[in-house]
């Protein structure tokens, strides 16, 4: 008799999830449940259609209804989970239809953090997650004058961006003394501050967002402990929460992060029940804190996991660096591990690299900056982490540097390491080469 | 909110804040974020950052992991810092 899997959640991990199980599986019937209208597609595009940089969001689906009917994953749309027994191995549709499974795979996301003020019900507060509700408000865009964005979060910072492109006066408001501060370390971000400004957009660091004043459903200003700010539409981009109402119902482990607790085969606390994506905590490769949160990439790269073990196959996903990298005003950012806040915060022991590079041979048209921040394992001087700010390349020295920490590169290998130079795509000096030589000075300084 | 959940969601809260006092200082010349008010708040900014930050690291990587959570099942990777292979 044929193995059923049923997905919970249509997102990269859920998705990812069931194109594995049926690659490991063939003859696996794979259920999925998203209680949305559509799967697979990138909402981490939204924001950049938003931003008039991609014309429609059409473009953003990556496959049609069609393309799943046809590779045997049976998909219910806008159908809801309730309940699952993880003892009688079923769960419970919406209506109350008890459905079997033999391996289960909780793939349901997460949920932007309340942010717990008045007026925080007011209908018209826009949260970016679901692409039919971008389409439906992307309209309301171009009567808006004025946009208020709150907290400088990875989306926050994408639909600032965005919002500017479009020519709307942008307002960002964020309790932290600058933008992605529990990632990003501030001289990496200042470039950033740096060319928002130019595009126009008003920055409130260290300021609090205290209510949303409105009326019959409408938001018309923001109240912060800085003032009150009109506005035509506000975006509101706290952080990330797993969605894990169900799982906790069902009695699976749930780690301090909030998010399920799994194992490197994506198994949860429960025989045959498997996770991935934003409702998981994975251990960071270098502390082993556990983390949760991350990003489209890995949250498909674990449904694959997460799928393949659920289909009796063997797959292991491992502690993860985190490298991460996107585009902010005019500037790329990015970087791998932690930077010098978090360590800074934890009291990891560092030494530490800056340089200030070049993309191309200094005379190459659109030449242009890149900055680069390492950190070290005083002694060993294993690499850490990363943070990066520059015109171009950040994300593939990002994916560089990730794979440097996971195989314990070392400063010193960094320092002489061989790299490319051709005039219209690489300098003579590699400014990762230029930061580890900055920390090897400082390592032999003393710090 | 559970214990751990809880202990997580602050202490990370206040190491942050914390951090990006100084942080802020040395890069920006701004001041950190306001600090929170109440009684607990209090505790957590006056007595278990400065206690957490007297630590050795040796010690708080110890307690660290002796918390419950994903990373105590079994993960393939490198060792922590200060305990290289």
């Amino acid at each position: 008799m044929a193995r059923k899997i049923v997905v919970v959640g249509g997102g990269a991990a859920g998705i990812g999830a069931a194109g594995a199980a049926k690659a490991t599986d063939p003859d696996a019937e794979v259920v999925v449940y998203t209680e949305f209208e559509d799967v697979g597609y990138s909402p981490c595009g939204i924001p950049f259609v938003h931003g008039k940089e991609i014309p429609t969001f059409e473009q953003l689906f990556l496959a049609t209804k069609q393309t799943y009917v046809d590779s045997g994953i049976d998909i219910r749309y806008e159908t809801r989970i309730d309940a699952i027994d993880v003892s009688g191995k079923t769960v419970t549709v919406a209506g109350g239809e008890l459905v079997t499974y033999d391996a289960l795979i909780v793939a349901t996301g997460f949920h932007y953090e309340d942010p717990g003020i008045p007026g925080s019900d007011l209908e018209d507060l826009h949260y970016i997650k679901n692409i039919r509700r971008a389409m439906e408000w992307d309209p309301v865009l171009d009567a808006a004058k004025v946009a208020v964005v709150v907290e400088a979060s990875p989306i926050g910072l994408e639909m600032t961006t965005a919002l500017a492109h479009r020519g709307i006066e942008t307002h960002l408001v964020d309790p932290r003394p600058w933008a992605m501060a529990d990632v990003a370390d501030p001289d990496i971000m200042q470039p950033v501050e740096e060319s928002w400004a130019e595009l126009g957009v008003k920055m409130h660091w260290n300021t609090q967002v205290e209510a949303f004043l409105g009326e019959g459903g409408k938001v018309r200003a923001v109240k912060t402990s800085g003032g009150e700010l009109p506005a035509d539409v506000v975006v509101v981009c706290t952080h990330k929460r797993p969605e894990n109402r169900l799982a906790r119902e069902a009695g699976l482990k749930i780690g301090p992060t909030g998010g399920l607790i799994v194992d490197e085969r994506m198994a949860t606390s429960a025989t045959d029940v498997f996770a991935a994506g934003d409702c998981t905590e994975l251990p960071h490769n270098v502390t082993r804190v556990p983390v949760q949160g991350l990003s489209g990439s890995h949250a498909y790269s674990q449904g694959k996991v997460a799928g393949t073990s659920a289909a009796g196959g063997d797959r292991i996903y491992e502690a993860v660096n985190v490298p991460w990298g996107m585009v902010a005003g005019k500037w790329m950012i990015g970087g791998v591990s932690f930077g010098e806040t978090t360590a800074t915060a934890l009291k990891i022991p560092f030494v530490m690299g800056v340089a200030d590079g070049i993309s191309r041979a200094r005379y190459y048209p659109d030449v242009k900056k890149v900055r680069v921040k390492l950190l070290a394992e005083p002694g060993s001087l294993r690499l850490l982490g990363a943070q990066m700010v520059g015109g171009e390349g950040i994300k593939e020295r990002a994916d560089f540097l990730a794979m440097c920490v996971k195989k314990g590169v070392t400063l010193t290998d960094l320092a002489f390491m061989e790299n490319v130079y051709s005039p219209a795509i690489g300098a003579l000096n590699e400014p990762i080469a230029l930061a580890a030589q900055k920390g090897l000075a400082a390592s032999k300084a003393g710090g | 909110m559970p214990f751990f959940e809880w202990m997580r969601a602050n202490s990370e809260r206040y190491l942050l804040e914390a951090a990006q006092r100084d942080m802020a200082r040395k890069y920006l010349d701004r001041p950190g974020p306001p600090p929170r008010r109440g009684g607990m708040a209090f505790l957590w900014r006056n007595v278990f950052t400065p206690i957490y930050r007297l630590l050795p690291w040796s010690l708080r990587r110890a307690i660290i992991q002796a918390m419950p959570g994903s990373h105590r099942r079994t993960w393939t990777g490198r060792a922590p810092p200060g305990r290289s292979a």
